[in-house]
């Protein structure tokens, strides 16, 4: 691993940049096939509720409409995911507002919709259950035959009830988070297309098109080979985009009518059909000294995963495994219900349950400090996580965590600082901070692995087949500068060739703050190969001993000192047919001898990532307006690759936690149908922003990741929610437990007080 | 795609003929109008009438005192018009609130107020600068005062066969402050919580000679509060006098509970407001004194 | 429902068009001319600024003009803002400084930017973010792309 190096940390400009600033990029809806169909789905009005009869007469009339289609016109399987309870279209029964239920086809979108409209439903409406609790009683409407808990996880460490007898304090709180939205702005599309010869193409915007893949060729009875998914421009995801719902409806669509067919969600229908983030209620006792030692901790978790599965499992266990935090207790139980309810369904998103686990702990041990009249920073740093503590899941600590107390001593200064500011005429000031704690990885258990391939061109120029997506993050950015550092080449040398099924090994999900770390070494381990063969080829043609040749840089060095550039033979290798290509592939490390093997798949994750955020917010206190003047965001992505890209990842992250700490919700409205549009969800504008937006970035090198790189993409969104949380209790006193803090919260607070 | 007819009208007298057909609305800058239609939120006129070749109906002016705007002002024109700088500032405000750039640069006066929304950000300064709305047919035209156009929400006293052609207030007096406060969930595209409007004139004493408060999103319709003028009519100003004007309002407003904000919160948040805007006009009128 | 002949001009080319009267700018735009820049993403309600284009020098959403009513007017796109393909500096300043990731919101950001910049060639940080707050960004907390239009206003300045 070098300390120096020459395109790893430039702000390489991302190539793709020019495309997307002429408008020229083309998203999956901008692909202009020749002739395609449009096909639009009937939904489900109802939280719950039986399909009596679906009546296709009519709409099969309408002009322009090719097929009507419902689940039994499914040739495979008909229902998908991780857990598979997703039917692709609805199957005598429907499970929340907005599930799909019959898919129509026609020649054009207006025909579509008017032919959608005559579909004829009849359901008769059944009882519901939205809240998580209620479903888990006795009494509750049924969601799944199987039962409304979903999962359950348990972490046990230590000897709870030793602990809280040796406490000096005992005290619980409950904490609750809401439902909010990725609300990427690209919503979900797919574009299919049947060939003469059997195989579909499908163009998709996901995160795990080989998994899309995979699940359309079942849904449709097809050999996996037959399938090819396609991927163009992506516009954001957020975790949002794990789940194939769209590319499986409109590959059926392809596969009955023969043709090719588009789909587009509208905004609406992105709301309630895709994946969002759980609402969680978070219930914690802690046990802690007079110094402030916390010895005990006892977390009960619901997660109101909806109506189905999704990737519900693996938020709650990874929300269980960041419940405790940044920090080293001994007596931990952490028990996590993941339960079914008749809602939207919540899936990945951007920090998959550790935001939500950290508006409560960081909550707490603010609530914590103040009970022992401690300070906010001293509480934290008396309990922080050091290299080689162990974890309540059994692992121990690596030196990842040599950044977490730097990171808390420049919160702290940042703090001091911040302090200082005073308050604008009729506002309170206040700063709060936070700390955080993201897992990488998928977990023990799960194949974590990503393949990618290096392909050394004739003209010298490296392409690399990059068997992951970009989702307009920037990984193919990452990847290209990676595989330049590796291979002493100039970043313009290398290029990325576009995402095809066919054509790029499987790459993996872009998921779990992993990309970055898994395509890194993927990429600098192919470089090797690369290399390797490289000089084979010299050592070969020239009949030279392969160990006396030599490469740095796009050249190689022979024994005599002569040196030839790589495109010699790569040109020449190309010529006989046989380009220079090798694999390029990482995993992601479980080591046996030290990974703890009793907890459930997908636990314990091995790798973490630290940061801080601290706020100063600025509160009219009559009206409970929340200004948050100052954001201060301290984060250790281990090396920075793209020091643009990584600091558009903090300003994005600190921009979703505002919108999730103040102005994001997904709620039930009045008239029983959910928050849907963009007039009624608030998203951050430009006007949301702090005014004072500061990022400090530590570099603590990962020993085995990619030049020492981690991630940073999850993360940075999630102590910005608890930061602000503490910040406006330390303006005017009022704790707010429940997100998201709204001036009607703080106003009933403050009247309930006074 | 919007399902139904589009004219065009190319004069203002072809405009009152088309709308003398029921089902027929006019689409001015489109910002209610068209997501209203794409919501069903609005009941879907069968004939939307094109009003952008109406270019004689955009215009302020000044002629003896009287300012006139015309309907199809875009809220861009009026939040830059100097004449409005000068004698309705927080008219201009009141416009500067409302939605995007975008929608400020194709949302018109007229349709601002022909919508009717309790929330209508252009409403609250109008009313206390008493505007009046001039509605003409093909054969006739009437004044109305703004305070008896609106009369329920999205319901105006339009006629069949009538447009709003232009809205006219007369030049505040001197010694006149005027203020609009308005709350919102963001700070960028934000629908008022709660809005107000005030106008105060200041005599020689430095007394309140007369005062104008109205408020929007507290009632069916954007209003004015009669109480709250009564209580600080002949007054002098003090911290003392705003608070008891903002408990008379109280009686005036009738807010609801709905996504943004329950009642209880409008109601305190009304008087906060008031309080604030009623400081600064009369900071405002006090600085005209001198 | 009717159709109509609109004339206007659609990044400086003089287009006269048949088609029915209720379409959208924004679906006239990418269905029959393939311009594909202006985008949706939230549905028509005027609240995301995806499909912002000037018309007469102006910034305003696409999916809330009808296309009867650009008759006899001027429409920008993205697409028109350099005539031979060439990165406008405002283009170029978005791209160095690293304001685009997603790129879904781009187009209607540099649009609006633009409008901007025609009528206030030196805005200070609030006149950006007063006249980017209809544009909706999700990837970027809108802090590059601040940064993106004070570097565009100072190079176009510097131009003149």
């Amino acid at each position: 691993m070098t300390t120096n190096t020459s395109v790893i940390g430039k702000p390489e400009i991302r190539k793709d940049a020019a495309s997307k600033a002429t408008g020229k990029a083309q998203y999956t809806a901008d692909l202009q096939p020749e002739h395609a169909a449009y096909a639009v789905l009937v939904r489900s009005p109802h939280h719950h509720a039986d399909i009596l009869s679906i009546d296709k007469t009519l709409a099969l009339q309408q002009p322009g409409v090719i097929a009507v289609i419902t689940a039994e016109d499914i040739p495979g399987l008909k229902t998908f995911g991780l857990i598979p309870d997703q039917p692709a279209l609805a199957i005598n029964e429907v499970r929340h507002i907005g599930e799909p239920v019959v898919l129509v086809v026609a020649t054009d979108k207006a025909s579509a919709q008017y032919g959608a409209s005559k579909v004829v439903m009849e359901y008769k409406k059944l009882e519901a259950v939205l809240d998580p609790i209620e479903a888990l009683s006795d009494v509750s409407p049924i969601v799944h035959p199987a039962g409304n808990l979903l999962s359950q996880f348990n972490v046990d460490s230590g000897d709870l009830d030793s602990g809280f007898s040796k406490a000096d304090i005992v005290f619980e709180e409950t904490f609750t988070t809401q439902r909010v939205a990725p609300a990427y702005m690209e919503m979900e599309t797919s574009l299919a297309s049947y060939h003469p010869d059997g195989t579909i193409s499908v163009w998709v915007s996901s995160q795990e098109p080989f998994i899309d893949r995979a699940r359309i060729a079942a849904t449709l009875d097809l050999e996996v080979e037959k399938v090819h998914v396609l991927s163009t421009v992506i516009g954001g995801a957020f975790g949002g985009k794990e789940d194939s719902s769209l590319a499986i409806i409109t590959a059926i669509a392809t596969w009955i009518t023969k043709g090719t067919v588009r789909m587009v969600n509208n905004r609406s229908e992105s709301f309630v059909a895709h994946p969002k983030r759980h609402p969680v209620k978070i219930h914690l006792k802690i046990g802690a000294m007079h110094d402030g030692t916390i010895i005990a901790l006892d977390g009960k978790v619901w997660l109101n995963t909806g109506a189905y599965a999704s990737y519900g499992p693996a938020v709650g266990s990874l929300l269980t495994e960041m419940v405790a935090g940044p920090y080293n207790i001994p007596n931990v139980t952490i028990e996590t219900k993941v339960v079914y309810t008749h809602t939207p369904y919540s899936g990945a998103m951007r920090g998959f349950g550790s935001p939500q686990a950290h508006f409560a702990i960081e909550s707490a041990i603010d609530m914590l400090a103040e009970r022992l009249k401690m300070d906010a920073v001293e509480i934290r740093r008396k309990n922080i996580l050091q290299t080689g503590d162990t974890l309540p899941t059994r692992v121990h600590l690596n030196e990842t965590a040599l950044g977490l107390e730097p990171i808390l001593q420049q919160a702290s200064a940042a703090v001091e600082r911040l302090r200082k500011v005073k308050a604008k005429p009729g506002k309170h000031s206040g700063v709060g901070l936070a700390l955080a704690m993201q897992s990488m990885g998928l977990g023990n258990g799960i194949p974590d692995n990503s393949n990618h391939r290096l392909e050394w061109l004739p003209d010298g120029r490296v392409l690399i087949h990059l068997g992951a997506a970009d989702l307009g993050q920037g990984l193919v950015t990452v990847a290209e500068q990676i595989t330049a550092e590796a291979l002493g080449l100039p970043f313009n040398q290398i290029v990325t060739s576009p995402f095809n099924t066919h054509a790029v090994p499987d790459g993996g999900v872009v998921c779990a703050s992993r990309m970055t770390y898994l395509v890194g070494n993927a990429m600098i381990a192919g470089a090797r190969l690369l290399i390797q063969e490289l000089i084979d080829q010299a050592a070969t043609l020239l009949n030279q001993p392969k160990d006396q040749i030599t490469y740095a840089c796009g050249r190689i060095t022979l024994p005599d000192g002569n040196t030839l550039s790589a495109s010699e033979f790569t040109s020449r290798a190309a010529e006989k047919g046989n380009p220079i290509l090798v694999e390029a592939s990482a995993c992601f490390p479980y080591p046996e001898a030290t990974t703890p093997q009793h907890l459930p798949i997908g636990m314990p994750h091995v790798k973490f990532l630290f940061g801080a955020q601290v706020a100063r917010v600025e509160v009219d206190a009559e009206l409970g307006i929340v200004e948050v003047t100052d954001l201060v965001a301290i984060h250790d992505p281990g090396k920075v690759i793209n020091r643009l890209g990584a600091e558009g990842q903090i300003e994005s992250g600190v921009v979703m936690g505002i919108g999730y700490a103040l102005y994001e919700d997904m709620n039930l409205k009045s008239n029983n149908q959910w928050i849907n549009n963009f007039t009624e969800y608030l998203l951050p504008t430009s006007l949301d922003v702090p005014a004072n937006l500061e990022i400090q970035m530590l570099e603590y090198p990962e020993a085995d990741g990619p030049y020492g790189a981690k991630g940073l993409a999850e993360i940075c969104t999630v102590p910005t929610a608890p930061a602000i949380a503490n910040a406006v209790y330390n303006a005017i006193g009022v704790r707010v437990k429940d997100l998201p803090i709204t001036p009607e919260k703080l106003y009933q607070a403050s009247q309930i007080r006074s | 795609m919007i399902d139904c007819e589009v004219n065009v009208a190319k004069s203002c007298t072809e405009l009152t003929q088309i709308l003398i057909e029921p089902s027929a609305r006019i689409l001015a800058g489109g910002t209610d109008i068209l997501p209203g239609m794409r919501k069903n939120s609005i009941i879907k006129p069968i004939t939307l009438i094109d009003v952008s070749q109406l270019n004689e109906l955009s215009y302020i002016c000044e002629h003896e005192g009287q300012i006139d705007i015309g309907a199809l002002t875009t809220h861009s024109k009026l939040i830059t018009s100097p004449l409005l700088l000068q004698h309705a500032p927080a008219l201009i405000d009141a416009c500067a609130s409302i939605g995007s750039t975008q929608t400020r640069n194709r949302g018109t006066l007229g349709g601002n107020l022909c919508n009717a929304s309790p929330a209508a950000d252009s409403v609250p300064p109008l009313l206390c600068l008493e505007a009046v709305v001039t509605l003409s047919s093909h054969d006739n035209q009437r004044q109305v005062p703004l305070s008896d156009f609106i009369i329920g929400p999205g319901q105006t006293c339009l006629q069949q066969g009538e447009y709003l052609s232009h809205i006219s207030f007369a030049v505040p007096q001197k010694h006149t402050g005027t203020s609009f406060m308005k709350l919102g969930r963001r700070n960028g595209m934000s629908i008022a919580v709660v809005s107000t409007s005030v106008l105060i004139c200041i005599d020689q004493n430095g007394n309140i000679e007369y005062a104008r408060v109205a408020f929007g999103s507290v009632a069916p319709t954007p209003i004015l509060s009669h109480h709250a003028e009564t209580a600080l009519t002949g007054k002098t100003p003090s911290a003392q006098l705003f608070s008891e004007a903002a408990q008379t309002m109280l009686t005036d407003i009738n807010p609801i509970d709905d996504l943004r904000a329950s009642r209880e919160y409008r109601l305190h948040s009304a008087g906060v407001l008031l309080q604030r805007a009623l400081q600064t006009a009369c900071h405002q009128a006090e600085m005209d004194m001198r | 429902m009717n159709k109509l002949t609109v004339h206007f001009t659609l990044n400086q080319q003089s287009i006269r068009l048949e088609t029915l009267a209720a379409r959208s700018l924004l679906d006239v735009l990418r269905e029959d001319f393939a311009l594909t820049g202006a985008k949706d993403s939230c549905g028509g309600d005027g609240e995301c600024g995806a499909c912002t284009v000037l018309l007469d020098g102006e910034a305003v959403n696409a999916c809330m003009v009808l296309i009867s009513q650009v008759e006899g007017r001027h429409v920008l796109t993205i697409e028109g803002l350099t005539p031979d393909g060439s990165l406008h500096p405002i283009q170029n300043a978005y791209v160095q400084a690293g304001a685009i990731q997603c790129g879904y919101c781009t187009p209607g950001m540099v649009m609006a930017t633009k409008a901007l910049l025609d009528h206030t060639p030196q805005p200070d940080e609030t006149q950006i973010r007063e006249a980017l707050a209809g544009n909706l960004c999700r990837c970027t907390g809108y802090t590059k792309i601040v940064q993106a239009v004070q570097f565009a206003a100072a190079e176009l300045h510097h131009d003149n």
